[in-house]
């Protein structure tokens, strides 16, 4: 018998050997051990107001998830601020990790089941809702001093009773009108003007757009409703109130908007980019995420400015603002709560604020920083900030899930003419109800 | 494992002429006919591969134009940069090495742990067989996304999130099934009589499988060592949650997914990429293509 | 770049992976070996011996799950009760009936889309592959080249071939607006036309899956002897009856299990109703992308895991239909 099972362990043998060579050359597991982190270009290493700093100098590694990307450059400014931190206190080591905004919610949401959350996360405030309903984060209100921050910031991130669960990093992720001076030079200030320059643009540019948004998202359109004087939510917030005379109006508009002929006939995110980059658009409608690569395309001939006021009921049309917040995972205490603390206070603090001003073209978080040179002195970030001040904070309730849900499929049909303004509000508004129905 | 690529380009040119001796010549075709099926053909292959060129022609473009009225596969003004960046300013060959070793590792071991299986399938009739065989063709019908967060937390908890440990050992089971089904086909295909001559040459019964039956089942074997292949070089759901958190671990699927943010996407970048990770899976293509139609019996085909 | 630290950190990780493999394999088969042929000398212990690595490995990351699934599909566990879920009995496989699946879906309607999209595209991946097999099953020059060139949408990474096709339909941008437009026509709304979204998906998904219809199928052909056609050309049959008499029924059993596995990739297919449908349309939905969305995107974990369910069962039922009405898969079990 031991014959025959003789093949079977060559089989074994031969693959055990074949691999075990490769398993040879890594001596030990090597911790990757990442380059010394060089902190004279680090962003200001002063070290930071240590009120709370760990007594004991007790080694902690602080899991970051993070949303941002590689692409603007915001993953790169975490690392660098981790590593800034690390180099002035040693013990304390991180490991950023990159996570698209759905997998890092719904990542969260997994490994917090499991027992093994993250230590920290830097992440949209749109995650407040499914995270404080499923009792996965801890308030922050005795862990800092909010009063720092601008108002606006921290109110996207406080529950109806009171309590804050997040440190705002930056302050907006606000839509704005970006324009291309060189094709436009000033932007139209209410909608009649833009219609009229509009058209004329157009007339003059065959071939090119005078405004592109991006059609396939709601996000797009909420700045519109509010500008109608329309709020998706009633007053006690998580009610929807899509079927609304408001809501009618803002899709009858936007189907107007269409139909003269001064957009490209359906845009998406890339289109609207793209056309912006090429040349080929005069406006478009995007978030303050993407000043910093806009800047980099068009130079001196970057303009932002509000969107336009709609003259049909004389209000700015009012963009979610919500920013990006530091949430802490609700059972993180001793040694790795004290790093945390710590960290994000360093991140927040006034040189680190202005560093990332000038790093992701964002606004801060911090109201000390607003005052900053490189804010008042900067046209493109004043443009971002009179466009913020018509903002209205992004509702973080769990319901919002469902209310984008609901008008995302309405969007395209409504602005082409296939589907009526008052037949779309309903279907929305129904598809809203159905959807909260089920979430228990 | 390098030595098959070296063979490959001689697999192309004659990919199956021991094949074709099967055949008489009886059928001709008339020269009418033949230009007829020649140009079906070729505008069966263009459309076939033009996605694949228009991806090629975004990599070629500056900037990050996924949109672009323009038509050409190879923009006026194209540019290689988007490859030069990717390959050497960012860590994609490091995320490429990762998912060829763990590909590589996980296809081996899958074919192994599914030709020992399939082999006990098709050659005995233990207790429980069939049920057996039912519940690996009813594991073709679970939804993906059902196991996701089961597996994740089985990983969390056995310790084995953020390192290769869970990912390889859940690639080469969850290939099992397809594999157990392909092997088993085609070794009932082969009659055991084979095996018996051997075992009366002094063989035992794993020695004549080893010896006898699996030389003959090269085609099946590399047909599943295909499959295998390529359903861990290209998956990313479970490696996204099973890695994560470390920058040296990531794979390719990851990688390539950084550069889209939460707005936007490096499309050139992105492009060039994807044209660099069709690569490899094609040039097992090419190699393994004289076995994909003699290979791919499907369990329950008996000649 | 890649650096010697990456590769030798993947190399010792895969390594080390690769090595608790053979370890634990090895316990396993001595244990095997000990217990079965030393103790109880059963009959049957060399297959069980072979099955065991692959059985340990399924019941861990199969049926495991499946069995941690089912329970969670019994209890009401939500982002309203993520921590303490209760038990609430069947009340989540009556729901996924009487209740709306997605936003205003009902159940049934949603298995119709399913349906109808699985026979669609199983329709045209049987038509297109076997067509492309005949074509090829012959004596020809270029032949290598064009089943080269044929297979690569089966060779390219799967999400990448569905993003290179959305961008084919964008409005402006994409190719078939384009050729529309050039040739005079209205161009097509492929992101939010329900019909020509759907239409869009279809067309994405016969692309990828005729390949491996073809090369099975082809496979298939090959195995008929040419004596059956020379015999009928003889009895003066013509090409459409050859079809029907000879080459259709002698590639049953090929046919039968490309068409069964077809059937649950395609049923079960994600990227491409999920990445097509860009705006997501709830008309473009089918079972599996409802099911994702359910469970991820408004976290209705027992909900879906009891939808989940559902849909497997409903395979499961098919597949006995099928096989006992074709009869061909008979021989995989019992023979």
């Amino acid at each position: 018998m031991t014959k025959k099972l003789f093949p079977l362990f060559s089989v074994l043998l031969i693959a055990a050997m074949a691999l075990a060579a490769c398993a040879q050359p890594a001596p030990t597991e090597a911790p990757v051990a990442p380059e010394a982190p060089v902190a004279t270009e680090a962003p200001a290493v002063e070290a930071p107001v240590a009120t709370e700093a760990p007594a004991v100098a007790e080694a902690v590694t602080i899991n970051l998830w993070t949303k941002e990307g590689e692409a603007d450059g915001g993953l790169q400014y975490v690392q660098a601020l981790a590593d800034a931190y690390t180099a002035a206190h040693p013990e304390v080591t991180f490991v950023v990790v990159n996570k698209e905004v759905e997998t890092l919610r719904e990542d969260f949401q997994t490994a917090s089941l499991a027992g093994a959350a993250p230590e920290l996360l830097w992440t949209v405030s749109d995650h407040l809702g499914p995270f404080t309903t499923a009792d996965l984060i801890q308030p922050v209100d005795g862990l800092f001093d909010l009063t720092k921050f601008v108002g606006s910031a921290t109110a996207a991130v406080q529950s109806p009773d009171g309590q804050t669960w997040g440190v705002p990093v930056s302050n907006g992720n606000h839509l704005m009108l970006i324009f291309n001076k060189s094709l436009m030079p000033v932007a139209p200030a209410t909608t009649d003007e833009l219609l009229t320059m509009g058209a004329d643009f157009v007339a003059a540019n065959p071939g090119k757009f005078a405004l592109a948004f991006n059609e396939t998202e709601a996000f797009w359109f909420v700045p519109w409703l509010g500008g109608f004087n329309g709020k998706v939510f009633d007053a006690d917030g998580v009610t929807p109130t899509l079927n609304t005379p408001e809501m009618v109006a803002t899709f009858e508009f936007l189907n107007q908007l269409k139909a003269a002929n001064i957009m490209p006939a359906e845009s998406n995110y890339d289109i609207m980019d793209a056309a912006l980059k090429e040349g080929n658009a005069a406006m478009i409608i995007n978030g303050d995420w993407s000043l910093g690569g806009y800047k980099e395309a068009l130079g001196e001939n970057l303009g932002v400015a509000p969107i336009p006021q709609v003259s049909a009921t004389g209000t700015y049309p009012a963009p979610y603002t919500s920013g990006v917040f530091f949430m802490i995972p609700k059972e993180l205490e001793g040694a790795k709560l004290a790093a945390v603390v710590d960290f994000v206070n360093f991140a927040t603090s006034y040189d680190n604020q202005v560093d990332m001003v000038a790093k992701l073209t964002r606004l801060p978080a911090l109201t000390e920083a607003l005052s900053a040179d490189v804010i008042t002195g900067d046209p493109i970030l004043s443009g971002s900030a009179a466009q913020m001040s018509y903002g209205t904070p992004m509702p973080t309730v769990v319901e919002m899930r469902c209310v984008w849900d609901a008008i995302k499929p309405e969007l395209l049909p409504v602005y082409n003419g296939q589907t009526a303004a008052a037949d779309a509000a309903a279907n929305a508004q129904a598809a809203a109800e159905t959807c909260i129905s089920g979430l228990e | 494992m390098s030595t098959s690529t070296l063979t490959s380009d001689k697999a192309i040119v004659v990919p199956t002429r021991h094949k074709r001796s099967f055949f008489k010549s009886g059928r001709e075709d008339s020269p009418f006919k033949r230009i007829i099926i020649h140009i079906v053909l070729i505008m069966a292959c263009i459309v076939s591969v033009f996605p694949v060129l228009r991806v090629l022609a975004v990599s070629l473009r500056p900037g990050d134009r996924l949109m672009s009225t323009d038509l050409a596969i190879i923009p006026p003004d194209a540019t290689l940069e988007s490859y030069r960046i990717i390959l050497f300013d960012k860590p994609f060959l490091g995320w490429v090495w990762n998912s060829l070793a763990i590909t590589i590792a996980t296809a081996l071991i899958g074919v192994i742990l599914a030709a020992t299986a399939a082999y006990a399938f098709s050659r005995w009739k233990f207790p429980g067989r069939s049920v057996g065989l039912v519940f690996l063709l009813a594991t073709q019908m679970i939804p993906a996304s059902m196991l996701m967060i089961p597996i994740y937390i089985l990983a969390i908890k056995l310790g084995m999130v953020g390192t290769y440990r869970g990912l390889v050992i859940a690639y080469c089971v969850t290939s099992i099934p397809f594999s157990v089904w392909i092997l088993k086909g085609y070794f009932d295909t082969i009659p055991a009589d084979l095996e018996e001559a051997a075992r009366i040459d002094g063989c035992s019964q794993l020695q004549a499988f080893w010896r006898v039956l699996l030389p003959l089942s090269t085609p099946a074997l590399a047909i599943t060592f295909l499959f295998n292949f390529m359903s861990a070089w290209n998956e990313y759901l479970l490696a996204r949650v099973m890695l994560g958190s470390s920058e040296s671990l990531m794979t390719w699927p990851l990688g390539l997914q950084r550069l889209q943010g939460q707005y936007a996407t490096q499309w050139g970048q992105f492009s060039a990429g994807s044209i660099l990770v069709m690569i490899p899976v094609v040039v097992l293509f090419l190699y393994s293509s004289k076995y994909l139609i003699s290979g791919l019996t499907l369990g329950g085909v008996k000649g | 770049m890649i650096t010697s630290e990456v590769i030798l950190k993947s190399l010792s990780e895969v390594g080390s992976t690769v090595l608790l493999i053979l370890a634990g394999t090895f316990v396993v088969e001595a244990l095997l070996y000990l217990v079965l042929v030393k103790w109880l000398k059963y009959k049957y212990a060399l297959p069980f011996m072979l099955l065991a690595p692959a059985a340990i490995g399924l019941i861990a990351l199969v049926i495991y799950p499946l069995l941690w699934e089912l329970r969670l599909s019994f209890t009401n566990m939500s982002l309203r009760a993520f921590k303490n879920p209760e038990f609430i009995g069947l009340k989540n496989y009556v729901r996924v009936f009487t209740e709306p699946v997605l936003k205003q879906k009902m159940f049934f309607p949603l298995l119709g889309q399913t349906v109808l999209w699985t026979v669609i595209n199983i329709a045209f991946h049987v038509g297109g592959g076997l067509f492309l097999a005949m074509l090829l099953n012959r004596k020809m020059k270029f032949k290598g080249i064009y089943r080269t060139l044929l297979i690569l949408p089966w060779a390219i990474p799967q999400v990448i071939a569905v993003l290179a096709w959305r961008g084919e339909f964008n409005f402006s941008y994409g190719y078939f607006n384009i050729i529309l437009t050039k040739l005079g026509l209205a161009p097509v709304a492929w992101m939010t036309d329900p019909t020509a979204n759907f239409i869009a998906m279809c067309l994405t998904n016969i692309w990828l899956g005729i390949p491996f219809m073809s090369v099975t199928l082809l496979g298939g052909l090959q195995s008929i002897s040419t004596e059956y056609y020379e015999a009928a050309e003889m009895d003066g049959a013509n090409g459409w009856q050859q079809f029907k008499n000879i080459t259709w029924p002698l590639l049953q059993p090929v046919v039968t299990p490309a068409i069964l596995l077809g059937t649950f990739w395609t049923f079960n297919n994600f990227n491409v109703p999920f990445f097509i449908n860009q705006n997501e349309l709830e008309s473009s939905d089918i079972m599996v992308t409802g099911l994702f969305r359910a469970a991820f995107q408004y976290n209705r974990y027992g909900f879906s895991a009891a939808f989940a369910f559902v849909i497997f069962a409903m395979l499961l039922l098919f597949t006995i239909f099928y096989t006992r009405y074709t009869k061909t898969l008979k021989g995989t079990y019992e023979s």
